[in-house]
């Protein structure tokens, strides 16, 4: 699945800083559990790995919707078709959140300003109905490959 | 939640990670993706999200394996069972057998 190198750009200038993934794993992990380097280091490849993958199906979702630019909502339809359909609700809530609070700012004045700032409680409902929405389509969508669990018992 | 079997995932395990993800790194790497054009604005953030949750899956899953071994190491051989146990990480079957063993 590797893209041809392109001239003039590395592919390794495209990774995840060192540093800050390895503070991210020992925040995830008890005090007592280590990682050894290697397995570090394939930890981030493996992130890469799993970039590249949702970036090239979100792209493709986006293609056959005859859309240009890549929007959230295709990461969202991709997790789905990639069997990570268990995302999709976080993934739901922490782009409608970023986009809430760029919002905010611009509907302070202009035209949006007859009471368009919503409550918490407001808010709060509407982040379940969006999660709703989520699930219904998780739910009704096209059926998701059936996910293994840590203790696996069901073969690949 | 959908899932009707427990899963050891970001969901449920609780886990807040504090330190931010990089999400100008995540886009750039997209974006070095030859066939990928134009990204909303969101996009990144979304994809961030869903990375997040993954590594979070992968090291618990890693640290299951370390565990179940009896040491409290994650090795190189630990991921790679924890990957060839889940059907979710089988794109990346391919990456974890051209690693070298420990």
């Amino acid at each position: 699945m590797d893209p041809m190198d392109i001239v003039g750009k590395s592919k390794e200038d495209a990774s995840l800083p060192k540093a800050t993934m390895t503070k991210i794993i020992k925040e995830m992990l008890p005090p007592d559990v280590r990682v050894a380097r290697d397995a570090q280091d394939l930890l981030i490849e493996c992130c890469v790995e799993f970039i590249n993958l949702v970036s090239s199906e979100s792209n493709e979702v986006c293609n056959r919707e005859e859309k240009r630019t890549i929007a959230p909502e295709h990461v969202l339809k991709a997790l789905e078709v990639l069997g990570f359909g268990e995302y999709i609700e976080e993934v739901y809530a922490a782009y409608e959140q970023h986009k809430h609070e760029t919002m905010q700012d611009s509907l302070k004045g202009g035209k949006w300003s007859n009471g368009a700032e919503m409550t918490e409680e407001a808010l709060l409902a509407e982040q379940q109905r969006m999660f709703a929405e989520a699930r219904a389509r998780m739910n009704g969508g096209a059926a998701v490959p059936k996910q293994a669990d840590v203790d696996s018992n069901v073969e690949s | 939640m959908a899932s009707s079997q427990p899963k050891l995932t970001a969901i449920n395990s609780g886990i807040d990670v504090k330190t931010t993800f990089p999400t100008a790194r995540v886009k750039r790497i997209m974006q070095a993706d030859e066939d990928i054009g134009k990204v909303a604005i969101a996009t990144p953030t979304a994809v961030t999200m869903a990375l997040q949750l993954f590594i979070t899956s992968l090291v618990l899953i890693g640290a299951a394996e370390a565990h179940e071994s009896g040491t409290n190491k994650i090795t190189v051989d630990h991921l790679k069972q924890g990957i060839s146990n889940t059907t979710q990480f089988d794109f990346l079957h391919d990456l974890v057998n051209n690693t070298k063993d420990d």
